[in-house]
């Protein structure tokens, strides 16, 4: 009997090697890899806690160009999305809309192009990037389902001002998969911060599949900020593989408040000396979300390192987990690592799993680690009301507090302020914390 | 205003106030004094109404309504307030925006409009002065790290801003330093008048050498063994407790 990864397969058309074109080759490379898989399953270690029972039950409808006209929403316009600062581009059930994005596409020092064209690209070198991650069932998938990707490229000792903002909507009556990749390419010594923003319409119940590679050159600097907001009948596979060149520092959060089962992986490998990474991500989840991430950061070699910073809110019959991996190589002296897995329950059914993994070939080196799992202070709720406020304004406040951790350190006010909207409503902190 | 009568509370099973009655009239200041262990913090908690402490027998009735089946944001909006022995501390929420929420809970359940951030920061720099709270404690986080006597003051500036019409100061000179009694006393002194009344529980006469009370009132075992002035205050810091608890005078 086929099985679900293999019956959405034969949906495809088969890859064609014969054309030279290198992406076509790359497809019919990963075919070979998965024709013969299933879905991971929980007998896998990686996959111990999350099922994809349902993603297995759903017949997909493979996103192609023609499908993205089957809309939920009244059209959009350009207008729906301009921010200010900020350079933003607008997928629709995966495919770019030039109509609805920054025209400014080209700005100074900045290459931000949808990779349609199929030749390869020598100087960014494409093919050796989307090759890296081949041999994972959701990154072959996701060459194999390709809609749209996206390259952007900061030039050498370029610090762009703007945000660059993706928008990435789900937006399908049908069960479509969407699968996305996004390439983000720090030349030496630039400055960049991205934001991609996942959302979907309520009655949305596809499945995102997108990888984002990033590649840090020497020196650069990229903020990164990933914030998953889709509608609760979604599915959503994220995976994010990084590589951080000396004296390079990526900043990237993982936010993830939406989706039925979220599952994002990050795997950083911090190549060069005094490579700097800091993984922060905040989740929250109700009713019965299931939100996991599994995250990797490789120091390969000495004077790297690396914070993180995960905290995860749950309720209802949410679960979480957090499996948190730090690879320390053999000659890799001198590195730190620091990691910090908090969770607040905030109902008995709910649960979370947390795990640290150290794998440390080197001798000299400071790795500290730490999980806690509470829950409401008792105590300060009480102090909350006694001032005067609800129990539900209190509860909600609290809540906050304990997410404030992560959403302080981002450095984009814009986000931070509709994180404190998501959390209190309408009343604003920020406006007191901007007086001070 | 305040009418407790025959009180008695249990906790975890065990009863700590054992027929506790007292009137506290408007604009009255009283000082509830006692050993450890004799029930001062059951009692201001119980007003308050935290969780846990249990109304086994009699009233506690505030401007004639009874606050027992209240839950404690409804007291707040009656006009009932506690100032902690052990300040909360939240880290991640800002002093001022805590307030607001607070002022404008109180507000919401009186029915009175909510106050704009521009009005509350108003009313707030007014504020700020008279309990001599240095403004830059206003932006940081709610007490956190705050230093002990930092706390107590952000207690007496929520009083002020709150503008309860009880307010119940739960061992507010713990750990403070004589400076910090004083700023604390005079904070509180300039927002006594003829219609707020107080209940200053403490361990120690020399707080209410500063906030002077109209009564002192001896809790022991639950109960109030002992009703005076504030001389009697005096008289408890210089032969303690024994003499009532024993029921004996003692030869001082």
């Amino acid at each position: 009997m086929t099985n679900s990864l293999q019956a959405l397969l034969q949906k495809l058309p088969e890859p064609n090697s014969d054309t030279g074109d290198w992406l076509e080759r790359l497809r019919s490379d990963a075919l070979k890899i998965i024709s013969s898989r299933d879905y991971p399953s929980t007998k896998e270690e990686s996959w111990k806690y999350t099922s994809l029972h349902d993603l297995r039950k759903n017949d997909y409808l493979i996103a192609d160009e023609r499908n993205t006209g089957a809309l939920l929403k009244k059209p959009y316009s350009r207008d729906d999305f301009l921010e200010a600062d900020k350079l933003h581009l607008v997928f629709i059930n995966g495919f770019f809309q030039p109509n609805l994005s920054t025209d400014e596409l080209l700005e100074n020092g900045i290459k931000i192009r949808p990779t349609k064209t199929k030749k390869a690209d020598e100087k960014c070198n494409l093919e050796t990037i989307l090759k890296a991650d081949l041999s994972e069932t959701f990154s072959a998938l996701n060459i194999l389902t390709l809609c749209d990707s996206l390259l952007i490229e900061v030039e050498k000792n370029r610090k762009i001002e703007k945000v660059i903002k993706l928008i990435l909507i789900g937006e399908s009556s049908e069960p479509l998969l969407k699968s996305l990749r996004i390439i983000v390419k720090m030349n030496e010594n630039s400055h960049a911060r991205v934001v991609e923003e996942y959302r979907s319409h309520d009655k949305d119940a596809g499945l995102t599949n997108v990888v984002t590679n990033l590649r840090l050159g020497q020196n650069s600097t990229l903020f990164h900020h990933r914030l998953q907001m889709e509608s609760m009948n979604t599915t959503h596979i994220g995976k994010i593989d990084a590589q951080v060149d000396s004296g390079a520092s990526l900043y990237s959060d993982s936010i993830v408040m939406g989706s039925k089962l979220s599952r994002v992986d990050i795997d950083v490998s911090l190549s060069g000396r005094a490579a700097y990474c800091r993984l922060n991500g905040l989740f929250t989840g109700i009713n019965d979300q299931h939100i996991d991430h599994h995250t990797t950061i490789r120091h390969l070699v000495g004077e790297t390192h690396s914070d993180e910073l995960y905290r995860g809110i749950l309720d209802d019959n949410s679960r979480g987990i957090f499996n948190g991996k730090v690879v320390v190589s053999a000659d890799a002296q001198k590195i730190s690592a620091r990691q910090a897995s908090n969770n607040l329950l905030l109902s008995k059914l709910a649960e979370i799993d947390t795990k640290p993994e150290l794998e440390i070939y080197a001798d000299d080196v400071k790795c500290a680690h730490g999980a806690t799992v509470g829950q409401l202070d008792e105590t300060a709720l009480f102090y909350l009301r006694s001032r005067g406020l609800s129990y539900k304004d209190a509860r909600a406040l609290l809540i906050y507090a304990f997410a404030e951790k992560v959403i302080e350190s981002i450095p984009l006010p814009a986000l931070r302020q509709l994180l404190e909207n998501k959390f209190l409503g309408h009343n604003q902190m920020s406006e007191f914390i901007q007086q001070g | 205003m305040l009418e407790i009568s025959d009180l008695h509370v249990d906790v975890d099973g065990k009863e700590i106030l054992s027929g506790i009655n007292l009137t506290v009239k408007p604009g009255e200041t009283h000082a509830i004094m006692g050993p450890n262990g004799s029930g001062k913090s059951t009692l201001s908690h119980v007003i308050a109404g935290r969780e846990g402490y249990t109304v086994s027998q009699g009233e506690i009735v505030f401007n004639g309504k009874s606050l027992v089946d209240l839950e404690p944001e409804e007291r707040a909006g009656e006009g009932v307030f506690l100032a902690f022995q052990y300040p909360i501390e939240i880290a991640g929420v800002n002093n001022v925006y805590m307030l607001k929420a607070a002022l404008n809970g109180i507000r919401n359940y009186r029915g009175e409009k909510e106050l704009t951030s521009v009005e509350f920061l108003k009313l707030v720099k007014s504020k700020v002065k008279a309990v001599g709270l240095d403004e830059s404690l206003l932006n940081r986080q709610v007490n956190s790290g705050f230093s002990g006597g930092e706390k107590k003051r952000n207690e007496i500036f929520q009083l002020s801003v709150l503008e309860p019409m009880l307010a119940v100061l739960d061992e507010t000179d713990s750990g403070l330093d004589i400076d910090a009694l004083k700023a604390v006393s005079d904070g509180v002194n300039k927002l006594r008048d003829a219609s707020r009344s107080f209940m200053v529980i403490t361990h120690y006469q020399r707080l209410l050498d500063y906030i002077v009370p109209d009564y002192v009132h001896v809790l022991a075992k639950g109960k109030i063994i002992k009703t005076g002035d504030k001389e009697l205050a005096r008289t408890l810091e210089s032969k303690g407790y024994d003499w009532l608890t024993d029921g004996q005078e003692s030869a001082a």
